[in-house]
């Protein structure tokens, strides 16, 4: 169990993470999700020993991470965003040493956890091979192979898929999967998809703040009733303006277009339920005609988007109804910028 | 702790390093024995090792500039810092693998003045003696190479840096004679050492009133004993300057005077580098 609470890294007047306070609970994966630059890497290495909070504190089974360094320390195997890989040593010579280095005394029992680890990971083949001759999937396994030794109780993974190709990627995140049975996983990524299959809950991160957090089904179902409302009706623009505005829970009214009789607006709706029979029947009532009537519900990846691209960070709340968005997504545009982003990845 | 130093001794064997410092010190050390004891028939091990002290200037800054600056550049001080072994024990693990790899080819040393007792008579205390204090200047100039190698992420500017810091140790007998002259100079100097000390604590204190305080109250202890008593301060000034003369113990022992001031001197060396090593490890992960 991993408690954090109020943690706080400034970097000169540059604030990188902003009072966060989360619990990770034992035996579910844990998604940091957020854009690059979101504060992920850095309360990672803070939660890790690896750099000093400004302020907060983080307990890794009960010790603190400052005053028990050593004891906070053995309950967790850590794989930063670059594996930390002497490029001169065999991956069994790399493995024997990082499993000394966690105190694994005995010879024998080094010799018997590297065994292990590598067949966990896959890496029985590749043993023997100096670290700068691998390639960057491989080299990714000994990384995560290195944070199994030790026998920690938590895992934490730093964007464990980037630069893979698809095909590694997909046997990273199933051996994620796999570890999550054993151990307590936390990993970050500013990939939806992957966060969205692996993980149990999400942390989203932006701006250095706890943007949302919750399942990825609780966060994109407790937005789905904040859906956008997409219509088209007969009549003219003041009476299906009338009709619309006497929907309780509709808001944000917008005509778009308004041609030959015919009036589209989007209304968005925040009464938490699904108001397209509401709508339906309140134009209908004003002699309006509906043509056509859609509800756009927001996917993971718009509650993301509109979370993490805010200009100004609202403050975070612990709920994620509680987040407004600031414009009607847009369903094309956002599809677009995360392929994007998962392109630049690979 | 262990691991380390087998990994960092290994490290420099299987890289090329290690066999190169092998290979000069054997070299140079085998010249000059050749050239002094054997075919000047001379008996005086401890001055061979004297005219070593040359070679450790550029030798020495090339064991330390990796240790810690390799590992921040290649962030592989990542694993290190954030497995369960303190600051300490990486420091010492670090720093004992390279004065074992400057010290593996003075195995060779060991046997030169027992090959001299063949010829004659020869002081085999003196020549041991000396070999100690070899070791222990060379573990000094490493544990001032190891820290300047962690204030720093590239190798090139630690090595330059600690063979500039090792320079001005070695000449700094020559440099104290031309500061002998005035007073007036011991003031300016420890003014200017006040100005660096305040800045330096209203720095790291991030407070201004701190800083001034400091070089308000050592501004005015300088003044009040430039004053009252200038010669105190003068010497004051030179010990300072003696303390900075990292060779200077060691040709005294070269010259016979083996004395233990000169050991727990050389000690103290290498303590206070380590310390202040880890300090600007722990620092670092402050900033």
């Amino acid at each position: 169990m991993i408690e954090v609470e109020h943690l706080t890294k400034r970097y000169g007047s540059h604030t990188a993470v902003d009072d966060i306070s989360f619990t990770v609970e034992d035996g579910c994966i844990y998604g940091l999700l957020g854009p690059n630059g979101a504060g992920k890497s850095t309360t990672m290495n803070i939660i890790t020993g690896y750099i000093s909070a400004t302020d907060g504190t983080v307990r890794i089974n009960g010790h603190d991470i400052v005053e028990e360094p050593a004891a906070a320390k053995a309950c967790i195997g850590y794989l930063p965003e670059l594996p930390p890989l002497y490029q001169d040593m065999t991956v069994r010579e790399y493995l024997l040493f990082v499993a000394e280095l966690k105190g694994t005394r005995k010879k024998a029992d080094r010799a018997a956890a590297v065994e292990q680890v590598c067949a966990r990971v896959g890496l029985q083949e590749m043993e023997q091979r100096l670290i700068r001759n691998l390639s960057k999937g491989y080299r990714q396994r000994v990384g995560i192979a290195a944070a199994l030794l030790g026998t920690p109780k938590i895992i934490i993974l730093d964007e464990p898929t980037v630069g893979l190709d698809p095909a590694q990627m997909i046997e990273i995140r199933s051996l994620i999967r796999d570890l999550g049975k054993t151990h307590t996983v936390i990993l970050s990524s500013h990939i939806l998809s992957e966060v969205q299959s692996v993980c149990d809950r999400v942390l989203i991160i932006a701006h250095g703040r706890l943007a949302a957090q919750g399942t990825p089904e609780e966060l994109a179902a407790q937005l789905t009733a904040k859906g956008t409302i997409t219509a088209t009706a007969q009549g003219s623009r003041e009476a299906v303006a009338a009709a619309a505005e006497s929907v309780p829970g509709l808001t944000d009214l917008r005509i778009t277009a308004e041609a030959d009789g015919e009036v589209s607006f989007t209304a968005v709706s925040t009464a938490g339920t699904d108001l397209r029979g509401a709508l339906s029947q309140a134009l209908a009532a004003a002699g309006c005609p509906v043509l056509s009537l859609s509800a756009e519900t927001m996917s993971l990846e718009d509650v993301f988007l509109q979370l993490t691209e805010a200009q100004e960070p609202a403050a975070a709340p612990e709920v994620p109804a509680a987040v407004e968005p600031t414009e009607a997504p847009d369903t094309t545009e956002t599809q677009d910028t995360t392929e994007g982003k998962e392109g630049d990845a690979q | 702790m262990t691991a380390i130093f087998k990994r960092e001794f290994k490290s420099c064997f299987t890289g090329m390093i290690g066999w190169v410092i092998a290979a000069v010190s054997l070299f140079f050390l085998g010249l000059y024995y050749t050239n002094r004891n054997l075919l000047y028939a001379s008996s005086d091990f401890a001055t061979v090792l004297y005219t070593m002290t040359m070679i450790l200037l550029f030798l020495l800054p090339a064991i330390s500039m990796r240790s810690f600056a390799e590992e921040r550049k290649n962030k592989t001080d990542q694993l290190l810092l954030t497995s369960p072994v303190g600051i300490p024990s990486i420091v010492a693990g670090k720093y004992l693998a390279e004065v074992a790899v400057f010290a593996l080819p003075l195995a060779a040393a060991v046997i030169m003045p027992l090959i001299l007792t063949a010829f004659g008579t020869v002081s085999l205390v003196a020549a041991y003696s000396a070999l100690l204090g070899y070791l222990l200047l060379g573990a000094a100039c490493l544990a001032v190479g190891t820290w300047i190698s962690a204030l720093t992420e590239n190798q090139i500017l630690a090595y330059l840096a600690t063979f500039g810091a090792l320079l001005v140790a070695y000449l700094m007998n020559g440099i104290q004679t031309m500061f002998t002259t005035g007073n007036l100079l011991a003031f300016v100097v420890f003014m200017v050492i006040v100005l660096v000390a305040a800045i330096l604590v209203g720095v790291s204190c991030k407070r201004l009133t701190a800083g001034l305080t400091v070089f308000c109250i050592g501004a005015a202890a300088v003044f009040i004993l430039f004053l009252a008593r200038p010669a105190w301060l003068l010497t004051a000034f030179n010990a300072v300057l003696d303390a900075l003369a990292l060779f200077e113990p060691f040709k005294d022992i070269v010259g016979g005077m083996f004395s233990i001031p000169a050991i727990v001197y050389y000690l103290s060396v290498i303590g206070l580098f380590l310390f202040m090593t880890g300090q600007a490890l722990e620092r670092r992960r402050w900033n």
